[in-house]
């Protein structure tokens, strides 16, 4: 029997990047799931701990992770276009809404932005996570896309973003109730422009109406930041 | 004579499977819009990425077609949902940035909870407020 070579092999797969993230990601789905869809138990977030601490305690680098991951990477390109499909759908509900809509998304969106990158402005933090902040209120996917473009870490936006998804998720209905946010087509809007597709997954649960205009803002707001900042930053 | 009766229902399958909307049609189409993106964006020396301008094409084009094939609809439901999925293994990359959380990690997180306190509530209020003033319009 040749353990140590057999288990070697194994180690060395370029598949185990693959595997590692397929079977964390699917543990994070059922921690999702049972435990009610917490938001702090995001799949994403579940398996980015799994995988990073496993880079971090073992000798797997993360350059040798990500050569047997990048297949994943490279399905994200043509997976942003298809959400121009559900935007599509959606975009009939807008007839009624959409002055309401754009002026809310606009205001909220730069609003948002503005006094996140201001506070790391004045609090005299690296010029890499001011960049970095710049995206931090738009949806993951294209969030990875545009922040190397605007002088930010990929992987700082994704954090930034995912942070911010999940404090939105939880403070929102809070937010909701003290101020008397009751329209389904505002509770959603304001979901989607601030909490992105975590917020997106709350809105679903409070209504259908709310879900809709969740993800169009969303949509909106990433379309929006993707044309506008790589020009402004 | 028996295998091939018994591989005619096989046969059925697979041929009800090439005439209905299956994912690969939705798969091409989103390929070739995300390459038109690409190509676009490269052309121009535009800092926006393929993908995004390959999904507002798209958008464009269902928009001026005015309906969605079942085939792409199909793709979009299969594939969306594996979203979360492909943006892993570059947010595991943070692993390579640790000492930038340890520099900056509290500053961040007070920019990031004082911006959505500030503005969920102004967001949802904007809207209701717009809203509302529209419904009495339009109930005069």
């Amino acid at each position: 029997m040749h353990w140590q070579v057999a288990l070697n092999t194994l180690w060395q797969s370029p598949y185990l990047g693959l595997f590692l993230t397929l079977i964390s990601f699917q543990l994070g789905l059922s921690l999702y799931r049972r435990s009610g869809t917490q938001p702090w138990l995001h799949p994403v977030i579940v398996s980015i701990c799994c995988l990073g601490g496993i880079i971090l305690l073992s000798d797997l680098s993360y350059a040798r992770y990500m050569d047997s991951a990048h297949f994943l990477s490279q399905l994200l390109g043509p997976t942003i276009v298809a959400l121009a499909v559900p935007l599509y759908e959606n975009i009939k509900l807008l007839k009624r809404y959409w002055l309401a809509f754009m002026v809310s998304n606009v205001l909220a969106g730069s609003l948002t932005i503005v006094v996140a990158v201001a506070i790391v402005y004045v609090g005299q933090g690296s010029d890499v996570s001011l960049n970095s902040m710049w995206v931090k209120s738009i949806t993951t996917a294209i969030a990875i896309e545009i922040a190397p473009s605007i002088g930010g870490v990929a992987a700082l936006a994704a954090g930034l973003v995912m942070f911010t998804g999940v404090f939105g998720a939880v403070i929102a209905p809070v937010l909701f109730k003290i101020f008397n946010i009751h329209h389904p087509a505002a509770q959603g809007t304001a979901l989607g422009v601030c909490a992105h597709a975590v917020g997106t997954a709350k809105a679903i649960e409070l209504g259908s109406l709310q879900g809709a205009f969740a993800a169009l803002s969303m949509s909106f707001m990433g379309l929006m930041c993707a044309l506008l900042l790589p020009f402004l930053v | 004579m028996g295998q091939l009766l018994a591989s005619y229902g096989h046969w059925r399958l697979y041929l009800n499977w090439l005439k209905s909307p299956h994912m690969l049609k939705g798969i091409i189409t989103f390929l070739a819009f995300y390459l038109a993106g690409e190509f676009i964006s490269h052309l121009f020396a535009w800092p926006i990425p393929g993908s995004v301008i390959g999904m507002l094409l798209l958008f464009v084009f269902l928009y001026l077609k005015g309906s969605l094939s079942p085939a792409l609809k199909k793709s979009s439901d299969s594939l969306l949902p594996f979203l979360p999925l492909f943006i892993v293994p570059a947010s595991v990359g943070i692993v390579n940035h640790l000492y930038l959380l340890q520099q900056d990690g509290w500053l961040l997180v007070i920019a990031m909870a004082v911006s959505l306190v500030l503005a969920i509530p102004v967001c949802g209020l904007l809207m209701q407020h717009m809203l509302k003033i529209k419904t009495r319009k339009g109930a005069n």
